[in-house]
């Protein structure tokens, strides 16, 4: 690559020649002001607020447009400059209804920040702003306000540059051109609400998000997303112990700048359920109330006894967990049959562009650590069926509600003589239980995901579990206990080390090198 | 009623297409053939245009919405497109504007109710040296004055297209 | 004067190729084809010094040169037949009445810069200019001065006329660009610049009906006696389009360098008995108009006219008498930007109707003593801030307009009527 030499601000600066000056002085820490400018999308120049000076050149350049060259002098801040952008935030302002109290993008609105940063005054509009379409929903997850729409085309460029599905255009010229779909039509794709997340100000916002809660209030969580192996980057905005809304965060290898719209909300179904908080135990006449001490009790004993055995364990669950769940597996017997839940889909073609095929983040990694009897799903459910298992423990998912031969499988877990399910809420499955473990969702633990490339990729905890639940890692540390394991109550930073030392594919991984983007082990193996 | 081109028209559809580097190019002179064979430009019809070009129908909607001789609705059988810019108004356009007003009973951007005209005032015709002067669905009348636009109105009147 | 662009006009049926092949027409092809490269056909037409007379000003040939011989993917030439800047209204008698001085023009060009493939792109409203047009060209594809193997050159080229459908803004040479690509007529951002990335993402050179007419002349007979005429930067001869408030309002062909004074008070019979000249718009309503005391010694040539404080732009000039309220005039303007900004830039779009709004309440009896000042700041911060020069076209007039009718305003401010 060759490099350029270039002065922004008086500072020197060293970038390689296919570098634009926004990029350039970005990557210098230098910030260029910007609404129509995005990363991933093409070049439109239209909203002006990135003009430059630029030594040489008679007028100021939009520096989402230049190119670098060698000995390129460029001033951001100079007189010339300032007035410009100020004029731009002017133009921008004089037509926008200023209904900042009431817009879900304040605190996250380009123009409201860009306001505070350059000119904090008065308008010198007098004249009677226009009146523009409000409140126009233009999908099952978007609103559109034209009056806050600064036209900056970046929506319009994202449904045909990324998603190719083309809702939106402009219509109209002027000023009275406007963003709008065809009548009659809906912003309806897989990945349709990125647009709220692109809009630099308030005219795409989002349905479900919208009216919650001041993005002010909001605790941000680094994670990844539950609801596929693609493993997308998020962060999870919370407020007062709940999920307010996931918002993609930025990872090239994975999900760049966008998550789809299943992944966005998959936290209503599974954090919006009626939490466990006392393990369960069955006696004459159902499943009651009983504590940690007395529901663990019979575990180990009852699933010894319960030869063959089967385990399954949901895909939402972390590679910590998958790896002390085969291990409390192979401790009670080491023949017991050990599955992830797993089951695929049709995706369309828009949908491919993020989604797989799957529900379970974890599937992969899952299996790579040790939850792996090599037969398969569906070869375990058909021996379940035929009634081939004594015993089962079910980690996380309604096996019952998620296959479609609901009713044999119930009759097949009825007839066991022991069955444990570890659940976050009472599903159909955890009620034919023998004990019943409250457990965590995804949102409140800590741990590792490895994608379906094979990314090992960390959570963090958004959410405090509620009292009277455990950890899933914490139950299996305390039964592993009991089995008489020395190296019990292991935290989830030392069940990786423990991963990376027995696993071969991790060997030498480290947790804390996967910091927030994630690291691919050095010896890759290909999908499993 | 499904909007189609006859097959005359879809022939000059097609010649068209085959003379321009990308099927794209052809776009305007198709808009016109569909606005000429289905009166104005409905949604079935760019629904219909964009198919037959391959774009998407939202993008054929905005390029359509920016070009003011491409209409959405329907317009009478004389579009009256009086020129208002500078070089007309120095020269009495408001009053040719105002006297067709009052001679057609309507008012700017309406239709007279037996449909036969439509007033429009219009931006700079290229017309400025015989100045004020108006255009009539493809013909432009120049050297305006009211007793000239009443003859025209006058013969228009008698006229069935 | 001997009449280059309007040498034909004159002549009964000069719109057919018959009248114009009897008046020399296509001698200056064959000349080219069979006797010239397209390199001396543009060495030629940089020593004749002709520029763009679309408004711009650009030497025509350096134009040419800057298509890439290199470049794999095909080349086209587009001549700019959307005249639309209000008081311009040369490039319409060219079409209707030498349509073929046009094309051959169009050839020579095409030729120049080794297109095969070539667009008139002829506003919609001009629908007898495209019927003209259509038909001549069905004339020249009959005696074989386009399609294959040309005059037996071995050069082919293929004409397409193309209407526009109703868009100021198309006028602008990446705006037509995009128009011609089946879009919206947004301008393109620069660069890349058309002559690499142009229509089709090909090179591209747009050129002026005007521009194209006076080359074969040019061709046929030397560019040193083209060159001959006019000033030392300016060659040549022009087209100014007349109109307004003057006697008599026409096309004109103009030695470039004619004395403006002269132009308007002889050669057009000056402004109607009993007013008195109060201003003049010298080349399409997007310059700063000149008041009647800065025309002085001013010579219609683009250095002259620049130095008198205003452009030469398309040559269409607009005469406004005593009779008239420059702030009613200024509001007239200001409304045509307004609606014709193509609205894709945020200065443009929300500065035009920002200025026009301001104007029309002076003009209605509601200004205040700070507007003028207001305006003066929307208009510089359009100025040289937007992706086309529409923006500029906008905010030249109206700075201009308060500048050198300052009183008027101010009056009108004050007394909330117009001192006209």
């Amino acid at each position: 690559m060759d490099t350029v030499k270039l002065t922004i601000d008086g500072r020197e600066i060293e970038t390689t020649k296919e570098k634009t000056v926004i990029q350039a002085a970005a990557d210098a820490g230098i910030s260029i002001p910007y609404y129509c400018y995005h990363p991933k999308l093409s070049i439109a120049g239209n909203c002006r607020m990135c003009l430059v000076e630029i030594e040489k050149m008679p007028k100021l350049q939009i520096a989402c447009n230049s190119m670098v060259n060698e000995g390129m002098v460029v001033k951001t801040q100079s007189p010339q400059a300032l007035e410009a952008r100020k004029a731009i935030m002017e133009f921008l302002l004089i037509n926008h209804p200023l209904d900042c109290p009431i817009c879900d993008q304040a605190g996250e609105c380009s123009l409201q920040n860009y306001y505070m940063e350059h000119s904090l005054m008065g308008s010198n509009f007098l004249e009677r702003k226009e009146n523009n379409r409000k409140r126009e929903v233009f999908g099952p997850n978007v609103v559109f306000d034209a009056e806050r729409c600064i036209k900056c085309t970046r929506c319009v460029r994202f449904l045909e540059e990324v998603t190719r599905t083309d809702e939106l255009t402009i219509t109209n010229r002027g000023d009275l051109s406007t963003i709008a779909l065809f009548p009659g039509k809906t912003l309806d794709n897989p990945l349709s609400a990125n647009v709220n997340d692109i809009c630099p100000v308030g005219a795409l916002t989002d349905r479900d998000f919208r009216f919650k809660v001041r993005v002010w209030y909001l605790k941000n969580t680094p994670s990844i997303c539950p609801g596929c192996s693609t493993g997308c980057n998020i962060t999870i905005g919370s407020t007062q112990n709940r999920i307010s809304r996931f918002k993609p965060r930025i990872n090239e290898s994975v999900n760049s700048h966008w998550i789809c719209d299943e992944g966005r909300y998959c936290f209503h179904p599974l954090t919006e359920v009626e939490r466990l908080t006392t393990p369960l135990i069955r006696q004459e006449g159902g499943l009651v109330s009983s504590n940690w001490e007395a529901a663990l009790a019979p575990i180990l004993s009852g699933l010894g006894s319960a030869t063959p055995l089967a385990g399954l364990i949901s895909g939402r669950n972390t590679n910590e967990e998958a790896f002390l769940f085969a291990k409390v597996m192979n401790t009670i017997s080491p023949q017991a049959a050990l599955e992830v839940f797993y089951q695929e889909r049709d995706l369309t073609e828009t949908a491919k562009i993020l989604m797989s095929p799957d529900r379970s983040p974890n599937f992969r990694g899952a299996r790579e650590v040790g939850v792996n009897s090599n037969g398969g799903l569906g070869a375990w459910i058909q021996r379940l069926v035929e009634g081939k298992f004594q015993g089962a423990y079910i980690v996380g998912e309604d096996l019952l509600s998620l296959v479609p031969d609901g009713e044999k499988i119930k009759r097949a877990l009825e007839q066991l003589s022991f069955l444990v399910v570890q659940d976050t809420h009472l599903t159909a499955t955890a009620r034919l239980a023998h004990v019943v473990l409250p457990a965590t969702n995804f949102a409140e633990k800590e741990g590792t995901f490895t994608n379906r490339r094979g990314r090992v990729q960390k959570l963090n905890p958004a959410l405090v579990p509620p009292p009277g639940t455990l950890q899933d890692w914490e139950i299996f540390n305390h039964l592993l206990e009991k089995a008489g394991e020395k190296s019990s109550s292991l935290t989830p930073t030392e069940i990786f080390h423990q991963i990376s030392v027995e696993v071969p594919r991790y060997q030498g991984m480290s947790y804390s090198a996967i910091g927030e983007q994630g690291i691919l082990p050095t010896n890759v193996s290909r999908q499993p | 009623m499904a909007v189609e081109f006859s097959p005359k028209t879809l022939s000059r559809v097609n010649n068209l297409i085959s003379r321009y580097p990308h099927k794209e190019g052809a776009v305007l002179p198709v808009l016109y053939l569909a606005q000429e064979e289905f009166g104005h430009l409905s949604q079935e019809s760019i629904e219909y245009v964009a198919k037959l070009m391959e774009i998407p129908t939202t993008r054929l909607y905005g390029t359509v919405s920016f070009y003011t001789l491409l209409h959405m609705r329907p317009i009478g059988r004389h579009h009256i497109q009086v020129c208002r810019t500078l070089p007309c108004a120095l020269l009495g356009a408001e009053k040719i504007t105002d006297f067709l007003k009052r001679k057609l009973g309507i008012k700017l951007g309406e239709t007279t109710t037996d449909g036969k005209f439509t007033l429009s005032e219009v931006e700079c015709l290229a017309s400025c040296g015989t100045a004020p002067m108006m255009q009539i669905n493809d013909d432009y009348y120049e050297n305006l004055s009211e007793e000239k636009v009443e003859k025209i109105l006058e013969s228009l009147k008698g006229t069935s297209t | 004067m001997e009449k280059i662009l309007l040498r034909n006009i004159e002549t009964q049926d000069s719109h057919t190729l018959t009248v114009y092949q009897s008046r020399g027409g296509y001698r200056a092809l064959q000349k080219a084809l069979k006797e010239m490269t397209p390199e001396k056909v543009t060495e030629e037409v940089i020593a004749s010094g002709l520029r763009g007379r679309g408004g711009a000003g650009f030497p025509t040939g350096r134009k040419w040169s800057f298509v890439p011989k290199d470049n794999p993917k095909p080349k086209y030439l587009v001549c700019n037949a959307d005249e639309s800047e209000p008081g311009t209204f040369k490039d319409r008698v060219l079409i209707e009445k030498d349509p073929h001085a046009v094309i051959e023009g169009l050839i020579l060009a095409s030729f120049a810069i080794q297109s095969h493939l070539a667009f008139i792109y002829i506003r919609g409203e001009f629908a007898f200019g495209y019927r003209v047009l259509e038909k001549a060209v069905e004339e020249v594809r009959q005696a074989g001065y386009i399609g294959k193997d040309i005059l037996g050159s071995g050069y082919d080229l293929e004409l397409i006329v193309h209407r526009g459908a109703g868009a100021y803004i198309c006028g602008e040479e990446t705006a037509l660009l995009s128009s011609l690509e089946g879009q919206r007529g947004w301008p393109k951002l620069k660069p890349p610049f058309p002559a690499t990335h142009g229509l089709f993402g090909c090179p591209t050179v747009v050129n002026n009906v005007e521009t194209l007419a006076a080359l074969p002349w040019i061709i046929d007979q030397g560019a040193a006696k083209y060159a001959a005429l006019g000033t030392e930067k300016s060659k040549g001869t022009k087209l100014f389009s007349v109109c307004g408030q003057i006697q008599r309002p026409g096309v004109y062909e103009v030695e470039m360098g004619y004395p403006l004074k002269r132009f308007l008070e002889e050669d057009c019979g000056g402004v109607r008995v009993g007013r008195k000249l109060k201003g003049v718009i010298p080349g399409g309503s997007s310059v700063p108009i000149l008041r009647w005391d800065e025309i002085g010694e001013a010579r219609l040539d683009y250095e002259s006219i620049q130095a008198a404080g205003s452009l030469l732009g398309s040559g269409g000039m607009i005469v406004i008498d005593d009779s008239t309220c420059m702030v009613k005039a200024a509001c007239n303007i200001a409304h045509f930007y307004a609606h014709e900004s193509c609205g894709q830039c945020t200065p443009c779009r929300e500065g035009c109707h920002w200025m026009e709004k301001i104007f029309w309440r002076i003009e209605n009896g509601q200004g205040n003593e700070k507007d003028l000042d207001l305006v003066a700041d929307v208009s510089r911060h359009i100025m040289g801030n937007t992706i086309c020069p529409l923006g500029d076209a906008a905010a030249m007039p109206a700075g201009a307009f308060i500048n050198k009718f300052r009183d008027e305003f101010e009056y009108h401010i004050a007394h909330k009527k117009c001192m006209v």
